[in-house]
């Protein structure tokens, strides 16, 4: 069983990749896609936890994710503010209506 | 001053400053006053700031490197720190002046002034990080500020929508960084720099995850260094800050993210060859998509902010050049544009926005300063118009201007590699500095028209606090045109490193 | 007593300084701004003419610049000096006419600090013996004459002059660029002394890319085949800054380019052949172009081409005295034209030919003098200095230069001399087109006409010490004589009396231009492609709606949806890795 955990893990970190990018790139919502970014940036995390195993300095790589994670979490707040604010400012939360600038 | 106190202080004085800003803003505010201290403060702060600089700056450039530790965390201040650290106090403070009149009774002025200072801060710190997990964090304490600065006018539909596709792109790009920072770790067991760099030396080709994390290292920070096609978010966000900010944007962030880029590759050594190539592909892009998109914008800051992408061609080439081939003259060009980008964008930004708020924000207006709108401008406004005018020609490559000279250093470093490819590439980036022209001297043309606008007709004055950063840049901008050589003590020590750092050899040169 | 090298260095910063005091003075002063140009134009002038005793074959001056950017250093040789002395001595009588030519427009501080600033650069340009600063000065000159070009910035047509003229000479200084570039990579430094004298040692490759290179930069600057098409339009600018910029002194540039080169390329495989054909074909296809034209500035815009083409020619048949003689001969009497042009337009507000007229009675002097500038042009012995440099050029090209090319240049001459006669008959002959009160030209109009106009009557006297005074650029084994000899000579020459022929024939072909018409509806189909410019400006126009439509397009792809974006990304990454997987393999 202890062989296989790296490899559940490697798993779950491309599972996790995948489905966070998939979902930024399929989305409409903005909410779903700071979602979408939060499953992408765990994806991160876990690799960063894994890596750590990997080289057998496991205290190291839990000690970057728990960073990635305060990071992270501010990363969201402010997304989520901002989303907040889109919400207010432009009525919806589409995607393809926050596309004014262009070109 | 002790080197390692003075690189202590350097890190510690624009973080410590950055709440106490705030706080004497937001007490000043409560207490029924304008957020003023927060202004002078940040003023202030900033200046200080310079005076540890003095002192790291003299010993890097005396010792190669200064470093310090702090608990399990070692910082390592070098030449190439040193140019992204001086390039930054410098613009911001002319940004922290510039943006007195300009911010003055924004709505949360003095949170601006408090991420400012910080955002200069992390900049700094990312250039003395010392390992891959630390430069990563310094470059996301530097995103955050960044959003935050971006989205500003959170009323405002275009800041807030620039705001969210900054922040989004960039969280992408930092997670694809963190994940090439994984492998780097899990196949080497360490992240310090130079242990990486140590740890992966070895024949080519380098195992699969090493290679993936130099491709995502490329691709994560290259989101912020607006790589194209990673650029997207840059016209939005650089277009839509308040015009201090946009100058910083354009000025030093994606340069900061281009260093980052170059420290973490630099421990991938042994495929500098691959890395070189790369930038140099890139650079070309980043050139002709940037200037063709600039060609045709209505909008003076987002025609400013595709030609930054252009720019940063020209550094990718330098530093191309300087990876690929191992030629010192590539990556001092780069640094001098780097510097010179500041400067030349820092003032182009700075000058438009100077119009901006004379022509528009100043009369309660939040409308975009359009191409159209600088007509005639140089009757009112000549001092301003001639800012522009002098930043806009630097920008398009015209002697006797720096802009000139960077971009000369950066074509003499790809004839050195006497590799035809290279040399054809270096014809491309001077054709496109010609094709930037034919985007800028309309701008130029328009300012000095006998009939003005009716939005300057209709303009406010343009008040002294703004026009001294400008005067400041425009010297500078002239002065280092006719003086090239004034930068290279600091340019070719750090080039020189980097070079090393590269493995010095020119791998791309035996293909 | 001043070195040459403070000379040198006043000779460019007096005109410099005086750019910054003229824009300080601000355009509320228009006295003090006309005054303190003259002046500073002047003294420029008295410090070139100072060099020329002092001339020398060595460098002086030796200031490095910094890494990538060499040594400034500066070479006041002869050729430099002649060439310092036509630029601040022509730059001052532009200025001293300008005093009436602008009295009373608006933003004087921006036309005259561009002049100055100008003269500065071109005089900068000629001594610089550093191939960067070669270039730089070369840019700078490029920036003056489009900012003064579009100087009327609210007539779109000047701006889109202005822009066209920029970019078709920067896209041309890419050939000078890259001839820098490389001779800083194969020689390690910039000298242009050092590179004459050991130029046989470079790959030959490397010095054949820079003799082309050279020959590119140097036809856009000088309006030559294929570029010629920015300088007829650049007659948007104000008279006296085509008579400076665009006849006597940049587009002179390039000449003096291929002059100075000349020895380190004489040997490169068809080059001089390439140079010839630039020549041969750009005089002879401008020249038709000035027969159809309308537009008094245009005809004489095209007469500059067509005369620099009789120059690039000489060059490229090895006639380097031949060429710098032409263009000292040129420098005088088109600047002269362009002046005399501008008092006609300016007194009568128009350049349309058809609406001028019988204006010899109006302006005697301005009539006078005009003529004069018109037969040295046309070619007309004795007593003009066109003649004599002409047929010494036609000469040059009899000796050294293929057959075809120097028929084209023949019949050239005679065509020049049919435009002249064409133009001006149009503008001082003939019946008043009724443009109501004509006032005569100025007094600072007279002060710059009349020493030109005596210039054109005696230059040709100075030959021999001309020749003497270029020495060594000539390159060796091309001493010239006492004036007399090349006098001599000339008169002696066969095709001195072929090209007299021509000359005549182009006259009464003038003179019997309506027993003619039939041949001219013959040849309607060849003047109707000259009045298109052969074309040329089609392609101009193709290019830039090419680069807009692709601009346009890629537009197009920037949506702004944040999904695309990120898509954008993932692309990105995946090309990256894709790459690194097939390089690897």
């Amino acid at each position: 069983m202890s062989l296989s955990l790296p490899l559940l893990a490697a798993v779950g970190v491309l599972g996790l990749l995948g489905t966070g990018l998939l979902g930024l790139l399929v989305t409409r919502n903005l909410i779903k896609a700071v979602v979408g970014l939060q499953i992408l940036v765990k994806g991160a995390m876990l690799a960063l936890v894994l890596a750590g195993r990997l080289a057998g300095q496991i205290q190291i790589g839990q000690s970057m994710a728990l960073t990635v994670i305060v990071a992270d979490t501010i990363v969201s707040v402010v997304a989520l503010a901002l989303a907040v604010q889109v919400r207010r400012q432009f009525g919806t939360l589409d995607l393809q209506a926050l596309s004014t600038l262009r070109r | 001053m002790n080197p390692t106190l003075a690189l202590t202080w350097l890190l510690l004085l624009p973080l410590l400053a950055s709440p106490v800003i705030y706080l004497a803003g937001r007490a000043s505010f409560r207490l029924g006053k304008s957020a003023a201290p927060a202004r002078w403060l940040a003023a202030v702060a900033l200046a200080a700031t310079l005076v540890p600089l003095y002192y790291t700056g003299e010993a890097v450039l005396r010792a190669g490197s200064v470093s310090l530790q702090v608990g399990a965390i070692s910082l390592r201040m070098d030449g190439v720190g040193l140019i992204l650290a001086g390039t930054v106090l410098a613009l911001t403070f002319l940004v922290s002046i510039f943006s007195m009149p300009y911010m003055r009774r924004e709505e949360g002025e003095e949170k601006h002034y408090a991420l400012l200072v910080s955002m200069a801060g992390t900049m700094v710190g990312l250039g003395c990080a010392n390992d891959l997990f630390n430069l990563w964090v310094w470059f996301e304490a530097m995103a955050v500020t960044s959003f935050l600065l971006v989205a500003f006018y959170r009323e405002q539909r275009g800041a807030l929508e620039a705001g969210v596709k900054y922040l989004v792109q960039s969280a992408v790009g930092s997670a694809f960084v963190l994940i090439g920072i994984a492998l780097v770790f899990a196949r080497t067991g360490t992240l310090e720099l130079s242990q990486v760099a140590a740890a992966v030396a070895g024949p080519l080709p380098l195992p699969l995850p090493l290679a993936a994390a130099g491709a995502l290292f490329l691709i994560g920070f290259g989101v912020k260094a607006a790589l194209v096609p990673l650029h997207t978010w840059l016209p939005d966000a650089h277009s839509q800050a308040p015009s201090g900010i946009s100058a910083m944007l354009s000025g030093v962030v994606i340069e900061a993210g281009l260093v980052a880029m170059l420290r973490a590759l630099g421990c991938l050594a042994p495929m500098s060859a691959s890395w070189g190539a790369m930038l140099l592909a890139f650079g070309a892009l980043n050139m002709v998509v940037g200037n063709l998109m600039a060609l045709r914008q209505t909008q003076v800051k987002r025609m400013f902010a595709y030609s930054s992408v252009s720019h940063l061609g020209y550094m990718l080439i330098g530093f191309g050049v300087a990876v690929g081939y191992g030629i010192a003259n590539g990556a001092a060009g780069g640094f001098f544009h780097l510097l010179n980008h500041a400067l030349m964008k820092g003032l182009a930004f700075m000058a438009a926005g100077a119009l901006l708020y004379a022509l528009h924000i100043s009369r309660g207006s939040h409308d975009p300063l359009m191409i159209d709108d600088l007509n005639g401008a140089a009757g009112k406004y000549p001092l301003t118009a001639l800012a522009l005018t002098i930043a806009v020609l630097a920008l398009g490559g015209l002697p006797p201007l720096s802009g000139f000279m960077s971009k000369w250093q950066i074509f003499v470093a790809g004839f050195e590699t006497r590799s035809a490819a290279v040399e054809i590439l270096v014809i491309f980036a001077a054709i496109n500095s010609v094709l930037s022209l034919a985007y800028y001297a309309p701008l130029v043309n328009r300012m000095y028209r006998h009939e003005p606008s009716a939005a300057v007709a209709a303009g406010r004055s343009v008040s002294v606090l703004m026009g001294a950063p400008l005067a400041v840049m425009t010297i500078l901008v002239i002065v280092l045109g006719f003086w090239p050589g004034l930068v290279d003590a600091i340019t070719h020590p750090a080039a020189v490193h980097l070079v090393s750092i590269f493995g010095g050899v020119g791998a791309l040169a035996r293909f | 007593m001043m070195t040459i090298g403070t000379l040198a260095l006043l000779s460019i910063g007096l005109p410099w300084i005086g750019a910054v005091v003229v824009r300080l003075i601000g355009d509320r002063r228009p006295a003090a701004q006309h005054a303190s140009a003259v002046v500073f134009a002047l003294a420029g002038a008295v410090a070139a003419v100072a060099m020329i005793p002092q001339k020398t074959d060595a460098n002086v001056l030796d200031l490095p610049l910094g890494s990538a950017f060499g040594h400034l250093t500066f070479l006041p040789d002869g050729l430099a000096v002649f060439l310092a002395v036509v630029a601040t001595v022509i730059g001052s009588l532009a200025v001293i006419f300008s005093v009436d030519y602008m009295k009373g427009e608006r933003q004087l501080g921006r036309y005259y600090s561009y002049v100055l600033f100008f003269i500065g650069s071109m005089v900068g340009l000629v001594l610089s013996s550093n191939l960067l600063l070669i270039f730089v000065f070369w840019e700078i000159t490029a920036l003056c004459s489009y900012a003064l070009i579009s100087f009327y910035n609210d007539d779109p047509k000047a701006v889109a002059a202005g822009i066209k003229a920029l970019i078709v000479t920067q896209v041309g200084g890419i050939g000078l660029l890259a001839g820098a570039l490389l001779l800083y990579v194969y020689q390690g430094s910039y000298d242009v002394p050092t590179f004459l004298a050991t130029a046989s040692t470079l790959p030959a490759d490397v010095l054949a890319v820079m003799a082309f290179g050279f020959l590119v930069a140097a036809a856009a600057k000088s309006a030559q085949f294929p570029f010629q098409t920015w300088l007829p339009d650049a007659m948007e600018a104000p008279t006296p800054v085509s008579a400076l910029i665009h006849a006597a002194t940049m587009v002179n540039a390039g000449v003096y380019l291929l002059a100075r080169f000349y020895p380190a390329f004489e040997a490169v495989p068809h080059w001089k052949l390439a140079v010839v054909v630039v020549g041969a074909v750009t005089a002879l296809m401008a020249a038709v172009m000035a027969l159809v034209s309308n537009d008094l500035k245009r005809v004489l815009a095209y007469s500059t081409v067509s005369q620099l083409g009789y120059m690039v020619y000489a060059v490229g048949t090895g006639g380097i005295f031949a060429s710098q003689f032409h263009l000292l001969s040129h420098a005088v009497f088109k600047a002269l034209l362009f002046l005399s042009a501008g008092a006609v337009i300016h007194a009568v507000h128009t350049r349309d030919m058809r609406e001028m007229g019988g204006l010899g009675k109006q302006m005697p002097v301005v009539k006078v003098v005009m003529i004069i500038g018109g037969l040295a042009l046309a070619g007309i012995p004795l007593f003009f200095n066109g003649f004599w440099s002409k047929e010494l050029v036609l000469e040059a090209g009899r000796e050294g230069g293929p057959a075809w090319a120097w028929a084209f240049m023949v019949v050239g001459a005679g065509l020049t001399a049919l435009y002249t006669l064409r133009f001006l008959s149009m503008v001082f002959y003939g019946e008043p087109k009724g443009h109501g009160h004509v006032h005569d030209a100025g007094p600072a109009m007279k002060i710059a006409l009349v020493p030109l106009a005596l210039g054109t009557l005696t230059t040709y006297l100075l030959a021999g010490p001309f020749g003497g005074f270029l020495g060594r650029a000539l390159g060796e084994g091309h001493e010239v004589g006492t004036t007399g000899q090349v006098l001599l000579g000339i008169l002696t020459a066969p095709t001195t009396f072929v090209a007299l022929a021509v000359v005549a024939l182009g006259l009464l072909a003038w003179w019997r231009r309506e027993s003619l018409s039939g041949l001219a509806r013959a040849l309607r189909g060849i003047g109707t492609m000259a009045s298109n410019s052969f074309g040329f400006e089609a392609i101009n126009r193709g290019i830039v709606s090419a680069t807009v439509a692709s601009a346009e397009s890629l537009r197009t792809t920037h949506n702004g949806v944040l999904n695309w974006n990120v898509f954008a990304i993932l692309v990105g990454l995946v090309a990256v890795l894709a790459i690194l997987a097939l390089g690897g393999a």
